[in-house]
């Protein structure tokens, strides 16, 4: 996609370069779905109150997958490769609310093994995760909230000294192929950043940073 | 992965503030702008440009170093590199220019730190996005911010024609109208450092 004129990003690192793999090299089915725990908002709020009574701060780790999709706006007749562009893999709950594979850590779970504990239980059929490898990178954002009832902001708030939810963001590096295995009252959708980029209104303010904080990496798009 | 990376920011007044001689813009309006840049785009190719993001600390929450051009108009220091000059030098070239004095034994230790954003510009217009857009071939700009470490004490000369602000993380968020999607978003970015804030 990019002419040959333009250095990668970062300063040439390699660390700041991510392979990513055309949707059409991994798999997707469906198991016994995981009812959500909450049937409604405030239910969710009450929920959440109580267990920070009982826990403290609640973190919660997320994890950003990438593929390689085809973006088509309009109908030209263009090659395909012009139109690749990286999509973000989302799960979505009763065909309305997005959010990215993740959870709260355990009391005690470290980052890491929380998030991968989490992408089996929502994208794996094994959920022990004993043979998933998923391969977790930096952390690329962090958000926070003074109460569950408010907006998250990408800082802790000035005068909030007790902060009740902190969610982190993590790459995750897929291998060249894979097979999802969703819960079936989950959608699981490869959503291009383009689309995700400033949409707050459809995504919310975490799930549409996320063109922000990936952009100081350089996708390597291997075609088939 | 398990650690996060860690800025020390000190506080603002920490660090000596002068002037020295005007540095005016080279265009006097976003067409004239435009204008260059694709006169420059034909003979050079896309630009690269690199910014600075300079971190100070007040009341325990991060400040950003902004360059204020008349009564509104906010931007980061740092400017277009020159054919082939490397992104780090041309960074601490373009930093110098605006915030050093013009002795040389006088010049700041830039510690450039890692990119923490790159935006791209696909055609001559004044829109950027943090990501070439799918249809685009051959962008126009390509701009890339650098956290750039400060030591505790420094002092900086402003253009007599520059205010040099210190702006809070939680008033750049979100402030698009006021400082455009470049420097409203560095927040986000920043998120995911640890800040050592170090007091007076």
């Amino acid at each position: 996609m990019e002419d040959g004129e333009h250095n990668d990003n970062g300063g040439g690192s390699g660390h700041n370069v991510v392979d990513i793999y055309p949707l059409s090299r991994y798999y997707f089915s469906s198991k016994d779905a995981i009812p959500e725990k909450d049937d409604s908002l405030a239910d969710r709020i009450q929920r959440l109150k109580a267990s920070y009574a009982a826990h403290g701060l609640r973190t919660c780790v997320e994890g950003v997958l990438l593929v390689l999709g085809v973006h088509l706006p309009f109908l030209w007749g263009l090659m395909v490769e012009l139109f690749q562009h990286p999509h973000v893999l989302l799960l979505q709950v009763k065909n309305s609310f997005f959010k990215l594979p993740g959870g709260r850590l355990r009391p005690g779970e470290s980052d890491i093994e929380g998030l991968k504990r989490k992408l089996s239980r929502k994208l794996s059929l094994d959920e022990s995760c004993v043979n998933d490898e998923w391969q977790v990178d930096e952390c690329i954002g962090i958000w926070w909230r003074s109460e569950f009832e408010t907006l998250p902001f990408p800082y802790l708030p000035p005068n909030t000294h007790r902060p009740k939810e902190c969610a982190k963001l993590f790459l995750v590096r897929l291998p060249r192929n894979r097979q999802f295995v969703v819960p079936k009252n989950l959608k699981l959708l490869a959503v291009p950043l383009c689309q995700i980029h400033d949409n707050s209104k459809t995504y919310g303010p975490i799930i549409s940073g996320i063109p922000h904080l990936l952009s100081k990496f350089y996708f390597n798009t291997i075609h088939d | 992965m398990g650690v996060l990376p860690v800025v020390n920011t000190y506080p603002l007044s920490s660090y000596t503030f002068g002037t020295k001689e005007p540095k005016m813009e080279k265009d006097t309006s976003v067409a004239d702008r435009l204008a260059r840049m694709k006169v420059n785009y034909m003979k050079e190719g896309m630009r690269t440009s690199v910014e600075a993001i300079l971190l100070v600390q007040e009341h325990n929450h991060p400040h950003i170093l902004l360059l204020q051009i008349g009564n509104t108009f906010c931007k980061l220091p740092g400017g277009r590199l020159k054919p082939g000059e490397n992104e780090i030098e041309g960074l601490k070239r373009k930093l110098s220019s605006k915030l050093a004095a013009n002795s040389p034994s006088h010049q700041p230790n830039w510690q450039v730190g890692e990119c923490v954003a790159v935006w791209w510009r696909p055609n001559f217009e004044t829109v950027m996005y943090p990501y070439c857009p799918p249809h685009i071939t051959k962008p126009k700009e390509c701009k890339k911010l650098f956290l750039v470490h400060l030591s505790e004490r420094e002092y900086f000369a402003v253009p007599k024609n520059l205010k040099l602000l210190a702006v809070p993380l939680f008033e750049l968020y979100d402030n698009v109208q006021r400082y455009g999607p470049v420097i409203s978003t560095i927040p986000q970015q920043l998120s995911r450092f640890q800040f050592n804030m170090v007091n007076a």
